[in-house]
């Protein structure tokens, strides 16, 4: 489990002012919120790549912040999806997948199996290895490159997912495979996922329990259907503007 | 202590230019200290055997071979130029073999080294950074911390390695190149022989400037990528970001290569 204690982080102006919030183990977790209100902040805080000024973050019970040892034991549990992909310009699709298997891993396994691994993380993001692996990112589209960075995400096995934005930009079929995948994997794997999605109605459906952020904290947090349910004014109008522009992607889109 | 400058009582010119300086040299001591700091890491990245040897390589190869022509051209323009410029001034009583002396000297002293680590200020430096800050603003750098991999020892090392190696090589190239061409260009404009420009500059010549030129080309090659480096990393704001950041580190670079050369000859020449 994740567990988030009064995360404060401010730039030239305050950004996360006050931040708590629990990731059980094996749970499904959306967090919603505006554009530019620390989601993607918050999700780097966790395995500090960025620091927050004040406050913990704890995996499975153990600081973060404590000293290398644990940040490094907290990095090897967590697998990150970037928002933008982040693969590595100068590598190939097979070595920026490979990159997410831990370097021990890399030296005891016998390389066959390591290229297995690395095709079967391909083919759960629904990309044809083939096809794929000795491309660089450049020749790839803006959701292939999406793909590929959750398939170097999950090569790794790790224990707790974080997902920042992982359906913008897929096409609505790719959007229900990672949708589906992020399922299996919480409950064939006990994976622990923090979602972060401008999809309200997809991280609604998907997901155990979710969280807005607003104004630097947590505006809400509970169950979908409390969400769909709560009588902030702040909430209910973030909703409404959801599904205003979901009908208008479906316009646009039709 | 936290006292707010903007809040002081006098903003009088002569106190707002102290702030100014004040603020600037705090500036340059924060980016001295972080250089020195990655400095550290690379070199015990390098003592540990983390850094990748196909980095490496390919380091030296855009850094060393690629620079090759441009580092032709210009060592031979240096070592042209110095001669006819000599050649010019070298009037009445001086014998003309001196001219070698003047062309060597010049050359492995000077001209080689400076030039050559101007070239690659162009070159290599502000590839460095672009390629850098694109990966900082692109995220590629928190990918590499997210998979517990060491960007300095995979990124920064194999560069800053290999400007030290490649520097020297392409110093040396220069120099030879900046001498016989030099040597040629005496021949043609002021009729020196080849070997009385020989005899000028072996009159005169000490192995010392050797090792000077070359102590220049290992700290010239330590410091273009280490800033390189070091400012790619503080790369932030998107792709403006990056030209931003890329033209002041080829200011950086350019004015350290400049004051560096010129600490030399009280440190080095006495
Ligand atoms: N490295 C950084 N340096 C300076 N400011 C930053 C940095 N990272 C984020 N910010 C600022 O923090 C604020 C929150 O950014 P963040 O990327 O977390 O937003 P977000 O909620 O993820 O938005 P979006 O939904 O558009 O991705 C923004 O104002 C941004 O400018
Ligand atoms: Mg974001």
């Amino acid at each position: 489990m994740i567990e988030y204690r009064q995360i404060h982080k401010s730039f030239d102006h305050p950004v996360l002012s006050g931040v708590d919030l629990d990731v059980e183990q094996g749970e499904m977790f959306a967090l919603f919120g505006p554009s530019g209100t620390g989601k993607s902040v918050l999700l780097k805080t966790t395995i500090a790549l960025i620091q927050p000024d004040w406050g913990d973050v704890r995996i499975e019970g153990e600081s973060v912040y404590a000293d290398e040892r644990t940040l490094f034991r907290a990095r090897r549990k967590v697998g990150y999806v970037f928002q933008n992909a982040a693969l590595f310009d100068s590598l190939n699709v097979f070595e920026n997948v490979e990159m997410g298997i831990p370097e021990e891993e890399l030296r005891t396994t016998p390389r066959m199996d390591i290229a297995r691994r690395i095709w079967e993380a391909l083919e759960l993001v629904n990309l044809e290895p083939r096809v794929v692996l000795p491309k660089i990112p450049s020749e790839l589209s803006g959701g292939m490159r999406k793909r590929v960075g959750i398939a170097r995400a999950i090569v790794g096995r790790p224990k707790i997912l974080l997902w920042d934005e992982p359906t913008t930009g897929l096409d609505p079929v790719n959007t229900a495979a990672v949708e589906r995948l992020i399922t299996r994997l919480s409950e064939e794997l006990e994976v622990t996922s923090l979602v972060v999605t401008h999809d309200i109605e997809g991280g609604l459906d998907m997901c155990d329990r979710v969280a807005m952020l607003d104004g630097g904290r947590l505006r809400f947090c509970g169950t979908p259907n409390e969400f769909r349910q709560s009588d902030d004014p702040v909430v209910q109008a973030f909703v409404d503007r959801a599904a205003a522009e979901r009908a208008l992607d479906m316009a646009e889109t039709q | 202590m936290n006292v707010d400058s903007s809040a002081g009582p006098i903003p009088t010119p002569v106190f707002r230019w102290f702030r100014r300086f004040g603020r600037g040299s705090e500036l340059v001591f924060d980016h001295a200290g972080a250089i020195g700091v990655l400095f550290l890491s690379v070199l015990r990245a390098t003592v540990r055997l983390q850094v990748p040897m196909r980095a490496f390589i390919r380091q030296i190869y855009v850094m060393g071979v690629e620079s090759l022509p441009i580092v032709f051209v210009t060592g031979a323009l240096a070592g042209i130029v110095t001669s006819q410029q000599g050649g010019y001034q070298m009037t009445g009583a001086i014998p003309q073999y001196v001219l070698g002396s003047l062309v060597v000297q010049t050359v492995v002293l000077e001209m080689g080294p400076v030039l050559t680590a101007i070239v690659l200020v162009g070159r290599v430096g502000a590839r460095i950074t672009a390629e850098l800050g694109t990966m900082k603003v692109s995220e590629q750098i928190d990918a590499y911390h997210s998979l517990s991999r060491d960007p300095i020892a995979l990124i920064a090392a194999p560069r800053v390695l290999a400007g030290v190696i490649a520097m020297p090589a392409l110093v040396g190239f220069a120099d030879i190149v900046g001498i016989l061409a030099g040597m040629i260009a005496a021949n043609i404009d002021s009729g020196l022989g080849f070997s009385s420009f020989f005899y000028g500059a072996r009159l005169f010549w000490h192995s010392y400037d050797l090792f000077y030129s070359f102590a220049k080309a290992v700290v010239f090659g330590l410091a273009i990528p280490l800033i390189s480096v070091h400012m790619g990393f503080r790369t932030k704001g998107g792709a403006e970001g990056v030209g931003r950041t890329t033209t002041d580190a080829v200011m950086f670079m350019t004015l350290t290569v400049l004051i560096l050369d010129a600490m030399f000859p009280p440190l080095l020449l006495n």
